[in-house]
């Protein structure tokens, strides 16, 4: 498809290519995504991947084999194995598919100790991938008869490995790897005849490419292409866009270069015209459809290896696609994949992990381009209060960004060329931000690090969940090991199959004001399955310990044997001390690098690594995973209980007065890998030295490479109860390093800030400045500002996640009924499925429920509906300050909540609009001085009794006014630098943004003020 | 300096009876003339508005007006050390934030001197303008508390309807549907037990009928109560206290589709 790139296109295209001749120069590359096709009756697998020059790449591999294998009966000949190929190529199911031989071989079965046996299985090399699925139900199921002999519900072995990633590990290919096609060995594809929109395309046979192992040079990232897309649509007033109604007005996409800092392409797309933008391009077009294809054109030009964006997945490329097939012009638009004839292929799919939980997505193929949509990363990765673009990068960048409800957008466009500049200036920002959170969390670098360390493509990192990267690590290694890995049949949800975890040591409960030393165990899950050589090679079927002398096998607490290294080693243990020292190497790598880029590679590898080394004992625990083995699960966590009780045993028995120490130490608290021990000395420096005495000490009871390291103190230490504590943590005697809290109130997102903000300024307070007096002060201001109401909303807003439609919710949670009423008020701005609901706790009739007392807090502040602050006192502060003061204060800790402080208070009166009695009810004057009703019609704001001080009054009326008119102005100001222009209203209403509700909040007190300072008669 | 004596303490008991499940903190306006209260409940569906005469008292000094605030749920915990035969006496200090409340028995044997903490209260001072209504009844307290007793079994609102013959009450609910009408009847010996209907216009209105079970704890306040309706406006409740003054609850109408929250 030829493209006219015009004038505004002249930064799109990659750098030109080179001469290049195959016969004499090598085509090296960084591979980024491996799928496959089938041409004819034969599959190709194509890698994409870009050169060191920044050139596209795509390799079309032949000749590589799909298969899998069967055990081979007692007895099985060779003629047997000719018959069972016909009989399965006579199967019903074998149209198109054929087994094209069976090859004998010597393997084991990971499963189980076999006794260091080798067995025959039966390798059936297929023709097509497609074909291992049909042969594998086969054999699994209803089975064929060769010569007699019945092959039916067998255990089929490395049937669900998927074609590409089969090819990756028996080429030995990590993910995103350098390869190398060696001069010679390949064909260049002419560029009149490209399937791809690639740069470069090259034939080659898969046996002849040279993997390089990610390091010198070859650890870099080729300069990929990653663009960032943003799109806005016209909705209807109070509908979420349809793709089958709502136009496309803009699209902003921004490239940038990986290891460059400036994006070479800014550009926003605009239905109807639009005023200039400084540093960017902006493209006007006067149809939907011209808008459209000049973005599929952007694409082809541009070639990007990896689009990213926020939503990208779940509603602009949908979107997109949609709204092409409503405005019929699919048959053009839907190529912007990088092959040629393929088009863009979208279905519903469903994504289930332990981990990450299940969500719906659209399921989107463009081939040979890696979609990484940092909405769902950051989901999986970070745990916050909210996910909107807005507070993801208020937290990761500290920008926030302008937030224009999509209620208003179709104003904007139906506007001028202005409105529609304001329009891509806002569009533009949400595709740039995406661009600026993958720099800033590393993502390329962790990613493609994550893709190296566990050998899947880049892609799998995102669609899949986790067991596929231990799993694909399990192939790898069972195959230099010459064994099978079988197909387990599913066992389904069995959560009934429970195993005791880990343990915890009872918290002693206070506020140690003196170093507590925390003793950990390194790695403990990985060290412990190393310690114990445990795998599912090593596992002895109970039936068959007997077999064993006693010296070559290892009975765990939790019962199950496994043998010893001495007899044979474990897969498992082999991947994990692989994994440890690669990232004890990254490790010291990233000491010395100097380099940033060489820095952000190994630190992305030393994360990678230490992730995966703990996500295998989760894999062998994972009971809806691809090979669960709770023997394993089970008994590492009883090695682990059993560690903890010796460590703290062995501490108690050694450091005491009889053994001549100053004290008895006391085990304060412990949990899963660690132990902390209070000494009972004053000292840090002393302290840390028995730590690291005791660490030594009881390491040489454990089997090796099980370590107690001795790494922190923490001083003081406030322990709150199990898993909750908070302490100032020092790893050298002369400084503290930083405060260190675990299970404080601070994420939790049904949190408001107050809490959060509270808890972290008085651990501040109490452990940093030492200050508890301090401390218990500012808590006691805090409610007294909360019952004045002189709090800024946003910090009593809670949020939750509206995840259905609110008619369908059984039962009534303040979110959902709060959703249905915003519906009848304004359906407009009301909250929909996926939004989340931001309220606050209202007052409400005595005894009405929580859910009835939630309100939408813009529209509580427009109509000053009283907080119920009450609420927010016995429900959201109470306990954590309880949790916080009882080791410190004891019992007087009630007095936080209880003191006189508490009785100063301040009812808002709320609006005529709100209804009830509010629609009859007329305010009294009453005396600005001391609240007295006036008499009817008095003259003076003030009784007769405050008339002494009426000059008083008027000053500190006239400061307030001052005052929140500066406030005002400041807030105003920050709103409109965050609009970026500040010659236009600000249209921003953010619920995510603190600026905002404390703006509203100003405005109307200043409102309130003005209007009692307008009681004065005039001079 | 403010200082005022009961002979019958016991009255601000009963009060407090009817304020504290309307209005847990509010401020008391103490002038020469009297004590009054105006304070909305916190769903700002129902207003009260409560009036002591000065004169009500055996003594009463006010020597400026003065608004105190306090939280009645404290205040009827303090009052629980009141005999109910106690006479009281209320005394607050202007340069002060207290109040003490003294309790005498009648036989003079027993003496009790308590002090509270006054609460900072800053709100608007609300009341509803003194309007003509189109309909006022008057009938025995008792009855009117039993029958919104019996109706809240029933229904979640109250139809009140008033015509010349006289009251209707109607609501509906899961169980079925109930009307309880009083006709106007004055054929009582004592006045207190009459029931009379004061029509200008006939009128019917939708309350939330948990109000007036609330405000039905004030029956003991007084013999015979009143209700005054008119379109457009919220129902006034009133419990006169002879010539010591008077307890009166303001309810907003209810309309359809609106304040969902007190369909509970």
């Amino acid at each position: 498809m030829e493209v006219d790139v015009g004038e505004a296109g002249r930064s799109w295209p990659r750098p030109p290519l080179r001469e290049f001749d195959p016969a004499r120069d090598p085509l090296v590359f960084q591979q980024l995504e491996v799928d496959y096709t089938n041409e004819g009756r034969k599959a190709v697998v194509r890698m994409y991947g870009v050169t060191e020059e920044g050139n596209s790449v795509c390799t079309f591999v032949h000749d590589f084999e799909a298969y899998f294998y069967i055990k081979a009966p007692m007895g099985f000949s060779q003629d047997d194995i000719d018959a069972l190929q016909a009989a399965l190529n006579a199967h019903p199911v074998a149209a198109g598919f054929n087994v094209v031989r069976i090859e004998q071989e010597m393997k084991s079965n990971v499963w189980t100790y076999q006794f260091g046996q080798l067995s025959p299985f039966l390798k059936i090399v297929v023709n097509i991938p497609q074909a291992v699925t049909k042969f594998r139900g086969v054999l699994e199921g209803g089975g064929v008869v060769a010569n007699g002999i019945v092959l039916e519900n067998l255990t089929t072995y490395e049937s669900s490995v998927l074609y590409a990633l089969r090819f990756m590990i028996d080429s030995g290919m990590p993910g995103a790897s350098w390869v190398e096609l060696p001069a010679g060995t390949y064909s260049l594809v002419p560029e009149g005849s490209h399937q791809t929109t690639c740069q470069l395309e090259a034939k080659v046979r898969y046996d002849s490419i040279i993997n390089h192992p990610p390091e010198g040079r070859y650890s870099m990232l080729a300069p990929l292409r990653i663009l960032s897309v943003d799109i806005e649509c016209a909705g209807r007033k109070g509908q979420f866009p349809d793709p089958k109604l709502d136009s496309v007005i803009q699209i902003a996409s921004y490239i940038t270069v990986q290891g460059q800092n400036d994006a070479i392409v800014k550009n926003v797309l605009t239905l109807n015209s639009c005023a200039p933008i400084v540093g960017a391009v902006v493209e006007s077009f006067s149809t939907e459809r011209e808008l459209l294809l000049r973005w599929r054109d952007l694409m082809l030009i541009a070639d990007p290896d990896v689009i990213i964006g926020y939503n990208i997945c779940n509603f602009d490329l949908p979107y997109l696609l949609e709204r092409g097939r409503t405005l019929r012009i699919d048959r053009e638009f839907e190529y912007w994949g990088r092959q040629k004839q393929s088009r863009i292929r979208m279905r519903d799919s469903k994504f289930s992990s332990k981990a990450y939980g299940t969500h719906e997505y659209k399921e989107i193929t463009i081939d040979g381009r890696i979609q990484l949509d940092m909405l769902l990363a950051i989901q999986r990765d970070h745990k916050l209060s909210s996910y909107s673009l807005n507070s993801v990068s208020a937290h990761f960048l500290g920008e926030q960004k302008e937030d224009v409800h999509h209620s208003i957008i179709t104003d904007l466009q139906n506007g001028n060329a202005e409105t529609r500049r304001r329009l891509a200036v806002y569009c533009l920002k949400d595709a740039y931000l995406p661009q600026r959170l993958v720099d800033k969390l590393m993502y390329m670098y962790n990613y493609v690090e994550m893709a190296r360390v566990t050998g899947v493509p880049m892609s799998y990192l995102l669609t899949r969940g986790q067991s596929i990267k231990v799993f694909s690590q399990i192939l790898r290694k069972a195959r230099s090991r010459n064994f099978l890995v079988p197909n387990l049949k599913k066992m389904g949800q069995t959560d009934g199959v429970a195993y005791e975890g880990a343990t915890v040591l009872e918290a002693k409960q206070g506020f140690y004001e003196n170093p507590v030393a925390t003793l950990d165990f390194a790695s403990l899950y990985p060290s412990i399955m190393m310690a114990h050589n445990l795998c599912y090679t090593t596992l002895v079927p109970k039936h068959r310990v007997n077999e064993l002398p006693p010296g070559d096998v290892e009975t765990s607490p939790s019962g199950d044997t496994f043998v010893r290294t001495s007899r044979q080693k474990g897969l498992l243990p082999d991947i994990l001390e692989e994994l440890l020292a690669a990232r004890k190497r990254a490790k010291a790598d990233l000491k010395i690098a100097t380099d940033p880029f060489v820095k952000a590679v190994m630190n992305g590898r030393q994360l990678a690594l230490k992730v995966s080394a703990n996500s295998v004992y989760g894999f062998t625990g994972a009971t809806v995973g691809k090979l669960p083995c709770l023997e394993i699960s089970s008994t590492v966590t009883a090695y682990g209980r059993q560690m903890i009780l010796q460590t703290q045993e062995m501490v108690t028995k050694k450091y005491n007065r009889s053994n001549g120490l100053e004290q008895d130490c006391d085990v304060i608290y412990g949990d899963t890998d660690s132990v902390m021990v209070n000494f009972k000395v004053k000292d840090v420096k002393r302290a840390m030295d028995l730590g690291k005495e005791a660490a030594e000490y009881i390491s040489q009871t454990f089997p090796k490479p099980v370590k107690l390291e001795f790494e922190k103190v923490y001083y003081p230490y406030l322990l709150m109860s199990k898993k909750r504590y908070a302490g100032l943590l020092w790893t050298n005697p002369n400084e503290a390093d930083k405060m260190d809290t675990k299970g404080i109130e601070s994420v939790r997102r049904d949190n408001c800030l107050l809490v959060r903000q509270v808890v972290t300024t008085c651990l501040e307070m109490i452990l940093m400045q030492r200050n508890v007096a301090g401390a218990v002060e500012y808590v006691k201001n805090t409610i007294s500002d909360l019952l004045m109401n002189r709090l800024d909303l946003s910090l009593l807003v809670v949020s939750k996640g509206l995840t259905q439609n609110a008619e369908t919710y059984e039962n009534k949670a303040a979110h959902v009924e709060l959703a249905k009423k915003m519906r009848k008020r304004d359906p407009a701005t009301a909250p929909g499925v996926g939004d989340r609901v931001a309220y606050v706790i209202i007052k409400a009739a005595k005894g009405a429920r929580a859910y009835e007392k939630a309100e939408d807090p813009i529209y509580a502040l427009t109509n000053n509906l009283p907080i119920d602050y009450q609420h927010y006192l016995d429900h959201h502060l109470a306990q954590p300050l309880t949790r916080l003061f009882e080791p410190i204060l004891g019992n007087n800790a009630k007095e936080l909540l209880q003191g006189s402080h508490t009785r100063s208070i301040s009812v808002s009166t709320p609006s005529a609009a709100s209804g009830g009695i509010m629609r009859f009810a007329k305010k009294t004057a009453t005396c600005l001085g001391c609240k007295t009703p006036l008499v009817k019609d008095s003259v003076s704001p003030l009784c007769g009794h405050c008339q002494p001080r009426e000059a008083q009054i008027l000053t500190s009326l006239l400061a307030q006014v001052n005052d929140l008119e500066s406030h005002f102005g400041r807030l105003w100001t920050q709103c409109q630098a965050c609009q970026g222009s500040l010659h236009q209203d600000v249209l921003c209403t953010s619920r995510d943004c603190p600026i905002f509700y404390r703006r509203k909040k100003v405005q109307k007190d200043l409102g309130e003020v003005k209007v009692q300072l307008a009681r004065f008669p005039d001079w | 300096m403010f200082e005022a004596k009961l002979i019958q303490g016991n009255l601000i008991k009963k009060i407090m009876e009817g304020l504290k499940d309307l209005v847990t903190e509010a401020n008391f306006d103490l002038s020469p003339g009297g004590v009054s209260l105006q304070a909305m409940d916190s769903s700002h569906v129902a207003l009260v508005a409560l009036m002591l005469r000065g004169d009500a008292f055996e003594n009463y000094r006010c020597d400026r007006p003065r608004s105190i605030g306090m939280n009645l749920v404290n205040l009827s915990k303090v009052l629980k050390c009141a005999g109910n035969d106690d006479t009281m006496t209320l005394k607050a200090d202007d340069t002060q934030n207290n109040i003490t409340l003294v309790f005498e028995s009648q036989a003079e044997d027993k003496y009790a001197e308590v002090q509270m903490e006054l609460m900072d209260i800053d709100s608007e001072h609300l009341g509803i303008p003194d309007n003509t209504y189109d309909a006022i009844v008057k009938m025995p307290s008792a009855q009117f508390s039993q029958i919104v007793k019996d109706l809240s079994s029933i229904g979640d609102t109250v139809t009140v309807s008033v015509t010349k013959d006289g009251i209707t009450f109607s609501t509906s609910g899961d169980v079925g549907t109930a009307h309880i009408t009083c006709k106007q009847n004055t054929s009582m010996e004592k006045e207190a037990d009459h029931t009379t209907v004061n029509l200008e216009h006939p009128v019917t209105l939708t309350f939330a009928l948990r109000y007036f079970v609330t405000f039905a704890k004030s029956t003991s306040l007084s013999h015979q109560m009143s209700i005054s309706l008119s379109k457009e406006l919220p129902v006034m409740v009133e419990y006169a206290m002879g010539d010591m003054g008077h307890i009166r609850f303001y309810l907003a109408p209810k309309i359809d589709d609106e304040e969902s929250m007190d369909d509970s």
